[in-house]
């Protein structure tokens, strides 16, 4: 019986030095025991820092509500949807009564700035990695030029949509900056847009190997529109210059090929945002962030059904265009039939394909948006997420157009501004005999005319009418002083404490 | 530290009395209790101490009790009998309650811990315990009872005793069953086909459209979707219990099996079955050394039905089209349910929709003890205890090929049956295990000094962990888009360049780790002076590098007062005082480190996706997908209990009550954070504090009328009262949730400095505007017209806008009160339970409020012209809400109190059988659960489980059933 409890005596003080002993390794924790990589571990390589270069264009995916935002808010487009109460935050911007509580305006805010955080991550380690070591490879500079160029296009998007809002450049923000920034002023935005894209341009090469990368002209094609929303027309005018000059564009003959699938970063490609079906994505919750289209889905036309031989597929008519837009075209436009489709005329025309489809239920106008109708075959996996239209977000034909219109702002060669614009109708009409000999006031009003001939459903024509004054004639509902940007996200005004725009 | 040691190690055996004790269950009816139920041990934490001698607070529920409620899971027999414990019972078969011990302190995992014969589960494991097996369970309410669990007895302790055998006694044999039938208690009123079609005609004209319905008289009363959603379900139980021992060993067996089906589609679609075996066991393997082994294996199953949103199957039954017709009648479609020709997204034909809902899940638990006692001195006893609990669960969905409806966006299935374009059929198959254990090695001592000073100590270690993983497939192309060919090896799906997610499959594993070391003083002079002390030191692998370890203390005093020389009361028998003050935590984080992800799309809550593709090539990227809070540590709890038992009026009435504080700081929550961070995910942080104050109180009365009328009631009240008094420094940290849906994604409830936690957030309402002119004299409210809601300038800026939000309803109860009666005579015997929540709010958000889309009947009351109504939940009906009358409101806000009569049963006992018959006592019963229920909310039930952001959020919950049942209890 002594040996026994000796024995367990033994058993329970091994038990408690073990315990004692084991104690801070049993709490330990590394993150390497769940097999999780951290930043310690990263920035290690040449294709670290290239890898992690390519998440910084994924946020543009994100934007793709800008571009049907651009359109809706407009006189270009009408919400649709299936009725008022469908896509309420859409049917909002249409009717000009949004305000601050818009998950698209909030998505449109956060989707930006995870942009910016992830090329300020990138610039806050450029020169040593997180552990202190650096990283040299030939191109690095190069590469940093794409850094600079996307971190310059997301604080556009928010200058444009928002106006003044938080500017920082030097790192990603940690937890403990949450809260703690202001708004800054549109024109310090601005200073900073450009200081980068001039950086990016000074680096960055004329071509890329892999398409969809952006290259010299992307970076002074932006600019140069960045310059024009300034009004700094003369170096707008010497920036835009740079690319037309390069000769590397040309505009495609056919206005109709340029949407379609195969012309994707074509000839008149300045800059797209890549969308793709190869990598499909079944996330409801965020609809935008995977490689598909959402926006064509959305434009789609709603139960339509054919023949197989018939193109398109079918969708949920939303960012239906206005038969407005429709009534500007001139005959023999080419554009029209491209930009628009016009169901019902496209039914009679082609009795083959069987078409049947359901009337847009609400506001309808029998139009559809052409440039970015879902087609079949282009998706895959969850076909409602994964279009792989891409947005053509700067073609040569936008740059000759930005182009004449900054030559005539900085008060330069009319006729070389008419040429510019010229170009465009003419491979609009398939002849010279509908060129603009307008000068002065009347040759700027027919280039603004023309962007939104030439541009229409591309995203640009409502920051168009406001940055050009016209903003408050053409579109209903209107309010000047208040609706030329949207409202701050309540959210961020709850979290952050920044002021709210003007009016909302 | 040597010596401590040694001194605590000084002790006394606490006697392995407390199964004898239980034995007996409970007082009689009639008188409450004679000096013997004084004698009572409590099962606390590491031992078990005699009830007078405790000055801790704990409520008790006793075997018996138990047993006559037949519970489906163990924290329905909590509700209403243990005070200071909160309830949200959920309708949904084997569904986990919402649980709040003493009010809500914390915003994370608001779960107590639950301790089954000493061995650390969860409230998820209180679905695996048969009823039957229950000696009695404790909850453990202030941090002198919970300090010795430190970071994991911060949201209080259920202590779940099972029964075990007694020695040198017979086998005792006993078989209970019941078989029930439940439906539904309450509908929700909605419109019938006619009044539907008049209210759409006249939404679309106001919004100057077309009338939709030209003929109303054609539609008639059309289909009510919940007549045809709910169902008769039944609910059966059978167990077999046998308890006895020898004079070395002693045993419990039992096996138990129970089957509920579920009123929302009936048992095919929505049911829950548990199978139960459990095999206690202790055996003396040596005078000194005891061995206890218990076992208990349970098998697990259940289908279930989409709930709780507007577009589940209770949702689309609220929502849909009542001129459906309930069979398809269009011959050339395929379908056995109607469809609508208006809805054609999101709401289905809630028939079609439970049709092409088909899933399963199989579940094995198995979990117990090992455990060794070996009485050094016979006051010194060492044990060492592995207590584990091993699961493992297989799930499986399929999600066929559906035709909802010719003009149906959401089709993948065509009207001729053909598959749409690019959809396909799957199913979903997922295995997941897990396996916790807990190694605790503890020493009691128990001793005198001068024969008055009674001292009981323990002193111990423990270290835990958890560990588990999951692996799962799914597959497109099941063979015959059916049920019965579900299967990865049977689907025939194979992935593509266009269509990489035809086969998918996924694996992710976790773990957590604990060590912890306590010890405690419990100390009484001659049972008159009682105090208690307890220290507890926990380190967690989850705290943040900066916070390893956490000490939680705590320490009560008690006063017999009855026991004094001085104390002669004819009126009171027995008067403890008694108070408790200590700290105690809440561990509920995980490890903090800035992650990076190389890959693709995220599905995470943020979405914060990787990779781009450059002319169709996609290329991976990384990116930061986690921030690091090195700080993080545990949420401390001060707590502080005054209280006072007392039994009166010749042992006839007893009284215990309790006031409490308590103060949280360091609440682990994850802060709203500037959206300009990004969409990287925001850990939590220790940034909040909360502050709860209640009382809660046992009341018992026992009298015998009539000399053979033996009449027991037992009252409890509880009662919380909690704030958030901190959130960030400058208070504008908020938690927003109780998320919903009605064409725009709204959010309910908030966690906000000030309020209550999860109080309901959005506009108040003054009535609706009669004409232009008050509009005009209003506060600008863009888009207001006549008939529309006048929300109110809560901040008197002149404009009606989000600042405008305030506190429009509380979702929990201002208290709630459990009245339990008995009533025996001669044979028979009665119980009923009622069960009463009062102050508690609840937020209507079951209506889609899409055009088309069913209304809830307060629609037919709506303002039509000046003068009409001036009714906020009444406001001019259009397709177009331009005043957005559909915004969170007080519009959507109704009491939920309610007065449940929960259970009711009246049974008869046959005994003195021949001694052929080998019975001893049979007693028959019948049984009402949830006979009526009295309340003025006008959704299913008042009951909406949800923890502290989605209680009380009607989203069309799972009502509870009203049952049915007649039952059998035999002793042989």
């Amino acid at each position: 019986m002594k040996i026994n409890k000796l024995f367990i005596k033994a058993i329970f003080s091994t038990a408690l030095v073990l315990t004692i002993a084991s104690c801070k390794k049993w709490v330990d924790y590394n993150p390497h025991e769940d097999f999780k990589q951290t930043e310690l571990d990263y920035l290690k390589s040449e294709g670290d820092y290239r890898t992690m270069v390519v998440s910084i264009y994924t946020p543009l995916q994100w934007l793709n509500q800008a571009t049907v935002v651009g359109e809706i808010a407009s006189d270009n487009a009408v919400s649709g949807g299936e009725s008022a109460s469908d896509v309420l935050s859409l049917q909002q911007i249409d009717d000009m009564n949004h305000n601050a509580n818009n998950s698209t305006l909030t998505e449109l805010w956060q989707a930006a700035y995870e942009g910016i955080n992830r090329a300020n991550y990138l610039h806050q380690y450029k020169q040593v990695n997180p552990e202190g070591q650096t990283v040299s490879f030939a191109g690095k500079e190069a590469l940093y030029g794409e850094v600079y160029f996307l971190r310059a296009y997301y604080y556009f998007h928010l200058v444009k949509f928002f106006g003044d809002v938080p500017l920082f450049v030097d790192s990603r923000l940690g937890l403990t900056q949450s809260k703690t920034l202001k708004r800054s002023e549109r024109a310090k935005v601005y200073a900073q847009i450009e200081s980068d894209l001039l950086a990016a341009i000074g680096v960055l090469p004329s071509v890329q190997l892999e398409k969809g990368r952006v290259t010299k002209y992307a970076a002074q094609a932006l600019l140069g529109k960045v310059y024009l929303y300034q009004q700094k027309y003369t170096e707008a005018a010497s920036m835009l210059e740079n690319v037309v000059n390069s000769g590397v564009f040309t505009l495609n003959s056919d206005y109709g090929k340029i949407f379609l699938s195969q012309n994707e970063n074509g000839s008149e490609s300045v800059f797209e945002i890549q969308y793709s079906n190869a990598s499909p994505y079944y996330n409801w919750n965020a609809v935008t962030r995977g490689q598909g289209n959402y926006a064509a889905q959305q434009c789609g036309v709603r139960g339509l059904n054919g023949s197989d031989s018939m193109p398109y597929a079918a969708g949920w008519s939303t960012n239906l265009p206005t038969t407005d837009l429709a009534s500007i075209f001139e005959n023999g436009d080419q554009r029209k039939q491209v930009t628009i489709l016009d169901i019902e005329a496209y039914k009679k025309a082609h009795p083959t394909y069987n078409i049947s489809y359901q009337v847009a239920p609400y506001k309808n106008t029998g139009l559809y948006n052409q440039k970015y109708l879902p087609r079949k075959g282009e998706t895959s996996g969850q076909i409602e997420l994964n279009y792989g239209n891409n947005y053509r977000i700067i073609r040569y034909a936008d740059v000759l157009l930005m182009a004449a219109e900054a030559i005539v702002g900085s008060g330069g060669s009319e006729m070389k501004a008419q040429d510019y614009l010229n170009q465009v109708r003419q491979r609009a009409f398939g002849n010279n005999s509908h060129n603009i000999t307008a000068t002065g006031n009347a040759l700027y009003l027919a280039i603004i005319n023309e962007r939104r001939l030439e541009l229409a459903m591309e995203g640009d024509r409502f920051f168009d009418l406001v940055r050009t004054g016209l903003a408050e004639t053409k579109i209903a509902g209107f309010v000047k002083g208040k609706n030329e940007v949207f409202p701050i996200p309540m959210m961020e005004i709850n979290v952050s404490g920044l002021t709210q725009n003007s009016g909302y | 530290m040597k010596v401590i040691v040694t001194m605590l190690f000084v002790i006394l055996l606490c006697g392995l009395g407390h199964e004898k004790a239980f034995a007996q269950s409970g007082p009689k009816p009639g008188k409450l209790a004679d000096t013997t139920k004084l004698t009572e041990l409590v099962v606390v934490g590491y031992g078990s101490r005699k009830v007078t001698k405790i000055s801790g607070a704990i409520s008790t529920v006793k075997g018996a009790d138990i047993e006559k409620l037949q519970p489906i899971r163990l924290e329905d027999a909590l509700q209403g009998r243990a005070s200071g414990v909160s309830i949200i019972n959920s309708g949904s078969p084997g569904a986990k309650p919402t649980v709040f011990v003493r009010g809500i302190p914390s915003f994370t995992g608001t779960d107590p811990l639950v301790i089954i014969d000493g061995v650390p589960q969860t409230l998820t494991d209180l679905n695996a315990i048969n009823g039957s097996d229950i000696e009695s369970m404790s909850v453990l309410k202030d941090a002198a009872s919970t300090a010795i669990y430190g970071v994991k007895g911060g949201n209080g302790v259920i202590v779940v005793t099972t029964k075990s055998g007694k020695k040198s006694q017979k086998v005792d044999i006993t078989y209970n069953a019941y078989y029930g039938i439940q439906e539904v208690v309450n509908m929700v009123g909605v419109l019938n086909a006619t009044e539907y079609g008049a209210i759409v005609n006249e939404g679309s004209r106001l919004a100057g459209g077309d009338i939709i319905f030209s003929d109303l008289s054609k539609l008639g009363k059309g289909t009510n979707w919940q007549n045809e959603v709910f169902k008769k379900a039944p609910i059966q139980s059978h167990n077999f219990t046998a308890r006895g021992g020898s004079d070395k060993m002693t045993y419990f067996l039992s096996a138990g099996a129970l089957q509920q089906g579920g009123i929302v589609g009936g048992m095919d679609k929505s049911n829950f079955t548990r199978g139960n075996m459990t095999a206690n066991l202790s055996f003396d393997l040596t005078r000194k050394l005891k061995f206890i082994m218990n076992t208990t294996g349970v098998v697990l199953n259940s289908r279930g039905v989409q709930e709780n949103s507007f577009n589940s199957v209770l949702g689309s039954a609220i929502n849909f089209d009542p001129t459906v017709s309930v069979a398809n009648t269009n011959p050339n479609t395929v379908g056995k349910y109607g469809y609508s020709n208006l809805l054609l997204s999101e709401i289905y034909n809630p028939l079609t929709k439970l049709d092409n809902t088909y899933n399963e899940n199989k579940g094995t638990k198995i979990y117990g003890k090992f455990e060794f006692q070996y009485d050094v001195w016979d006051n010194l006893k060492l044990s060492t205890r592995f207590g584990y609990t091993k699961y493992d669960n297989y799930a499986k969905s399929f999600t066929p090929l559906v035709f909802y409806g010719p003009m149906n966006v959401d089709n993948t299935m065509n009207a001729d049956g053909s598959t749409v374009t690019g959809k396909h059929n799957q199913v979903f198959q997922d295995k997941s295990g897990n396996f916790n254990y807990t190694w605790e090695s503890f020493a009691n001592y128990n001793f005198k000094l001068k024969e008055v000073h009674d001292f009981e100590t323990v002193l111990g270690f423990a270290m835990a962990k958890n560990y588990g993983n999951a692996m799962g497939v799914s597959r497109q192309d099941v063979p015959f888009n059916s049920w019965e060919f579900a299967d990865f090896t049977a689907a025939t799906g194979t992935n593509t360049a266009t269509n990489p997610s035809a086969i998918t499959g996924y694996y992710y594993q976790y773990f957590r780790r604990n060590l912890s070391s306590f010890a405690r003083v419990n100390y009484d002079y001659k049972e008159k002076y009682l105090a208690s002390f307890t220290l507890r030191r926990d380190g967690s692998y989850a705290f943040g590098i900066d916070n390893k370890f956490a000490n939680f203390y705590s320490g009560s005093l008690g006063w017999v007062v009855s026991q004094e020389e001085f104390f002669k009361s004819k009126f009171i028998n027995n008067l403890k005082v008694r108070g408790s003050y200590g700290a105690i935590g809440n561990e509920n984080v995980n490890p903090q480190y800035v992650e990076i992800v190389t890959g693709g799309p995220s599905y995470g809550p943020t979405g914060n996706s990787n990779g781009y593709n450059y002319g169709n090539v996609f290329y991976p990227g990384s990116t930061v997908a986690s921030a690091a809070n090195n700080g993080l540590r545990w949420e401390r709890q001060i707590q502080s209990n005054f209280g006072f038992d007392m039994i009166f009026h010749k042992y006839k009435f007893s009284l215990s009550a309790d006031v409490f504080a308590k103060k949280v700081d360091g609440l682990l929550f994850t802060p709203s954070a500037s959206l300009y961070l990004g969409t990287v995910p925001i850990p939590t942080d220790n940034i909040g504090s909360t502050t709860t104050t209640g009382f809660d109180l046992t009341f018992a009365y026992y009298e015998t009328i009539l000399k053979k009328v033996k009449i027991g009631n037992t009252i409890t009240l509880t009662t919380t009262k909690n704030e958030v008094t901190e959130t960030n420094t400058d208070g504008t940290a908020k938690i927003y949730g109780g998320y919903y849906f009605n064409g725009q994604s709204q959010s309910v409830t908030v966690f906000e400095k000030g309020f209550s936690p999860g109080y309901f957030y959005g506009y108040k309402t003054d009535g609706l505007f009669q004409n232009e002119q008050e509009i005009a004299a209003w506060a600008s409210q863009p888009g207001a017209k006549p008939g529309d809601i006048k929300f109110v300038d809560v901040n008197k800026d002149g404009v009606i806008n989000d600042k405008d939000k305030t506190d429009i309803g509380n979702p929990f109860p201002l208290f709630t009160l459990g009245w339990n009666l008995t009533v025996e005579y001669k044979k028979f015997d009665f119980v009923a339970f009622t069960y009463v929540s009062y102050g508690n709010d609840i937020y209507r958000a079951y209506e889609r409020n899409a055009n088309y889309t069913n209304k809830d009947r307060i629609i037919l009351e709506r303002w039509t012209g000046e003068g009409s109504t001036n009714s906020a939940q009444n406001p001019r009906y259009s397709f177009k809400d331009e005043n957005n009358n559909s915004r969170v409101s007080d519009r959507y806000v109704e009491d939920g109190s309610f007065i449940k009569l929960k259970n009711i049963q009246i049974g008869y006992t046959l005994d003195n059988f021949t001694p052929k018959i080998k019975l001893s006592k049979v007693r028959l019963y019948v049984q009402v659960k949830n006979a009526f229920v009295l309340t003025r909310y006008s959704g299913f039930d008042p009951e909406i489980a949800g923890g502290v952001l989605d209680s009380g959020i009607d989203r069309g919950a799972y009502p509870q059933a009203r049952t049915y049942a007649i039952g059998l209890d035999v002793k042989f």
